[in-house]
């Protein structure tokens, strides 16, 4: 029985789409969140100096998707066999296009310059790629609300993450985006993850 | 197996559609690999799953876009993605990581027009980034190597082949990073040339400006 501790920050960012896998399977795990002022003093353990990582019998694991996408496989949330694991990992790979955009607005300090940035990655860029999802999930889906293959993957539960933080600034970005909208609300119907969404730490990011 | 069932698409270039066409030389597993230049883009743009190349085709007409999702779909096939899901993962991050120095470089250095401003953002690259990632590459193949040689385990894989192309790639780009790998990765670029199949598609490619 492998034991599995993943570390992070004490936020959503880029781990709640793990913490999500782990709810959804019903799989124990040691959470560590560290606050801004504690990690510098824990950096030198992570393999590349960065979080989140997990660690599972003894081997560290760095970036927060391969994570994602090992707990994933042993839980049975990524696609049913080779190419739909592919079809889930495209959708993946076009949602961190989607956010890729998105942390700079994050970051800015000059007011008005983030301001500006803001209102070009949620006007011109951002609908781009949320377009291009919607695409994917109406190939891939099956007729059905989940991104690939009519169940629930980790890319339902990636897009459902990265969006709220999104919709948190901009409340109506999905407006225009009636699949992706159904998606979300999907997702957080299932039992055991509105009993997470219920229960987890409020954070600011 | 004929080529029929599996089509490659991306511009006649190496950039994002290199890595794959290096998969499936590996793999010894035979493909169309459709090349096109800039000028006719448009024609195949509108039939492309979301306007973007490199796609992946198979035989049914169902298209896989985004280039690293090609690249591990089509290393899974071949055996190239590890032996279980562990070493996959540990296989992905070393992938993940070059990734993250790729696109420092692609978004931080390629796209600077104005000559003194690129000068210093290459600087920045080649003293802060690079240096840092070959260290961070040495840590990763300590912890995950069982041969001193591949990234995973004690077989190649497709993390050998991106940090391969990655860095074959940049020394085309900048020849002033030359020094800056050391030794280290010398043992796997020497078995990944010498690898026949492998050898035989590098001999036989067509040179292209990146």
């Amino acid at each position: 029985m492998p034991s599995y501790k993943l570390t992070y920050f004490n936020g959503r960012g880029r781990a709640e789409v793990s913490r999500l896998i782990f709810a959804v399977a019903g799989e124990k795990f040691e959470d560590v969140r560290y606050e801004m002022d504690q990690w510098p003093a824990h950096k030198a353990e992570m393999p590349l100096g960065q979080i989140p990582v997990l660690e599972v019998d003894g081997v560290k694991l760095p970036q927060s998707a391969a994570i994602a996408r090992f707990l994933a496989k042993q839980f049975h949330l990524a696609g049913k066999d080779n190419f739909e694991q592919a079809k889930v990992d495209a959708v993946v790979d076009t949602i961190d296009d989607s956010f890729k955009g998105f942390v700079p607005t994050r970051f800015e300090k000059d007011e008005a310059k983030k301001e500006e940035l803001t209102k070009k990655y949620f006007g011109e860029e951002l609908p781009k790629h949320l377009q291009n999802l919607e695409t994917l999930g109406k190939l891939y889906g099956n007729g059905g609300h989940f991104f690939v293959g009519n169940q629930l993957t980790w890319a339902d539960l990636l897009f459902y993450t990265f969006a709220q933080a999104w919709i948190g600034v901009e409340a109506d970005c999905l407006n225009n985006f009636s699949w992706l909208k159904k998606n979300r609300a999907e997702v957080e119907k299932q039992p055991k993850i509105a009993e997470y969404l219920k229960n987890r730490p409020q954070t600011q990011f | 197996m004929s080529s029929g069932d599996l089509k490659f698409y991306y511009f006649d270039l190496q950039a994002r559609g290199e890595l794959t066409r290096l998969i499936l030389a590996a793999a010894g597993r035979s493909y169309e690999d459709i090349r096109f230049g800039f000028d006719k883009w448009p024609e195949y743009k509108p039939k492309m799953i979301l306007g973007q190349a490199p796609v992946l085709e198979l035989a049914d007409g169902t298209q896989l876009p985004q280039s690293l999702t090609i690249a591990r779909y089509v290393a899974r096939e071949a055996g190239l993605a590890g032996s279980d899901n562990l070493e996959s993962a540990k296989i992905d991050a070393v992938v993940d990581t070059q990734k993250d120095v790729n696109e420092t470089y692609f978004s931080k250095v390629f796209p600077e027009k104005d000559e003194t401003k690129k000068a210093e953002e290459l600087k920045k690259f080649l003293d802060e980034t690079v240096t840092k990632h070959v260290e961070n590459l040495g840590k990763l193949k300590k912890a995950y190597s069982k041969d001193e040689k591949y990234f995973v385990g004690d077989k190649l894989s497709w993390a050998d082949l991106f940090v391969f192309q990655s860095i074959q790639a940049l020394l085309q780009a900048v020849p002033e990073v030359k020094g800056k790998f050391g030794e280290q990765f010398k043992p796997l670029m020497d078995a990944i040339n010498g690898n026949e199949n492998i050898k035989k598609y590098l001999d036989a490619r067509p040179q292209t400006a990146f």
